[in-house]
């Protein structure tokens, strides 16, 4: 895994009794820990099950992590195991006639693998976006992100800037975006492991 | 200078970086944060083993005169924790059974504690409205906290 002393530094301040530390810990890794759910096809009170516990798990070793920078494949481990756990429990309570081998299929750890590659790549993009001034971020969620696309005179009045500058802002914008210490960590970890199938933990 | 296509390409990727964190509903990301209330707790999690009213739509064909009675059992490395909900209570029993108390946590902040006699029976009136979560602490030193639940 990267080694990311933005993460590292979350930890600690957690671990130190820092509550909003912990709730941005949480908002980074729910999306990792909800697709591992729903590969599992969990339902809400599974789900809710497997977070609470794997949370708490988390909330427990705060101050022991030797390797901050390990937790996200420790979520992702520990939320599949608990996904296991709760299928087993459901099957046993309510005598569910579930496919064991389709339960297999689930579990396969390359799955998991690819879930993590992929939010460990959209924790950092939300974060690059979230770092940059507020400006540039309403101005690329209005240009980029909105469904439907805002037009250049709905952008131009909701931000105040003349229609000529949306274009040039934007290239800065980017560009600022580009720079964000963190993306450029992603796109070197990327060219480090080209296989899309993805090395865990290279 | 870039072009254009690495531009799109970096803010498709950030497109499906924000519906990513949009489709967590907002009780799941809840749960995470209501976790931290652990920190420094030096207490079990229970986790719901058996709920009643999960039984329900395959029971419903089956349904006796007690069906309306919802169960519930949490369990620890330590001990179990069985509900019964009525109109107006929470009945339960710690087993194995032993006394100590019951403190009833709500979501909203709120705290009351019921004492738990010797055979671990123990009742709260009224029933917790709304989400809750039960610490039982047993004489013998045992500390269990359950998940959160409503009834």
């Amino acid at each position: 895994m990267r080694d990311d002393p933005y993460v590292i530094a979350l930890v600690t301040r957690a671990a130190k009794g820092d509550e909003s530390a912990w709730n941005e810990i949480v908002e980074r890794y729910a999306p990792l820990m909800w697709s591992i759910c729903t590969r599992f096809q969990l339902g809400r009170h599974d789900s809710e099950d497997v977070a609470q516990t794997v949370w708490k798990l988390l909330v427990e070793q705060l101050g022991k992590l030797r390797e901050p920078a390990a937790l996200p494949g420790w979520l992702a481990t520990t939320t599949a195991n608990e996904c296991r756990r709760v299928v087993k429990t459901a099957r046993k309570c309510e005598r569910l006639g579930t496919m064991p081998e389709e339960a297999e299929q689930f579990v396969d750890p390359e799955v998991i693998d690819q879930e993590l590659l992929l939010a460990e790549q959209n924790a950092v993009l939300r974060a690059a976006l979230a770092e940059l001034l507020p400006r540039c971020q309403q101005l690329l969620t209005m240009l980029f992100l909105s469904d439907p696309p805002r037009s250049y005179a709905e952008i131009s009045a909701t931000l105040n800037i003349p229609v000529g500058s949306i274009g040039p802002q934007q290239g800065r914008c980017l560009k600022r975006l580009r720079e964000c210490p963190i993306l450029i960590a992603l796109v070197e970890g990327d060219r480090g492991s080209t296989d899309p199938g993805g090395e865990p933990g290279a | 200078m870039r072009d254009s296509r690495d531009d799109e390409q970096l803010m498709a990727a950030l497109r499906e970086a924000m519906r990513a964190r949009e489709a967590v509903p907002d009780w799941f990301i809840e749960a995470g944060k209501s976790a931290y209330a652990w920190h420094n707790i030096d207490a079990e999690l229970a986790q719901l083993t058996y709920d009643s009213s999960r039984d329900t739509e395959r029971a419903a064909v089956t349904r006796s005169e007690n069906a309306s009675i919802r169960a519930l059992t949490f369990t620890s490395a330590h001990l179990s924790i069985e509900l019964e909900v009525t109109e107006g209570s929470l009945l339960g029993q710690i087993i194995p059974p032993r006394g100590g108390t019951i403190e009833v946590l709500t979501s909203a902040g709120a705290s009351t504690t019921t004492p738990v006699d010797e055979i671990g029976c123990f009742s709260v009136v009224p029933k917790p409205a709304g989400q809750f979560r039960l610490r039982c602490r047993t004489t013998d030193g045992t500390d269990v906290l359950t998940g959160w639940t409503t009834v």
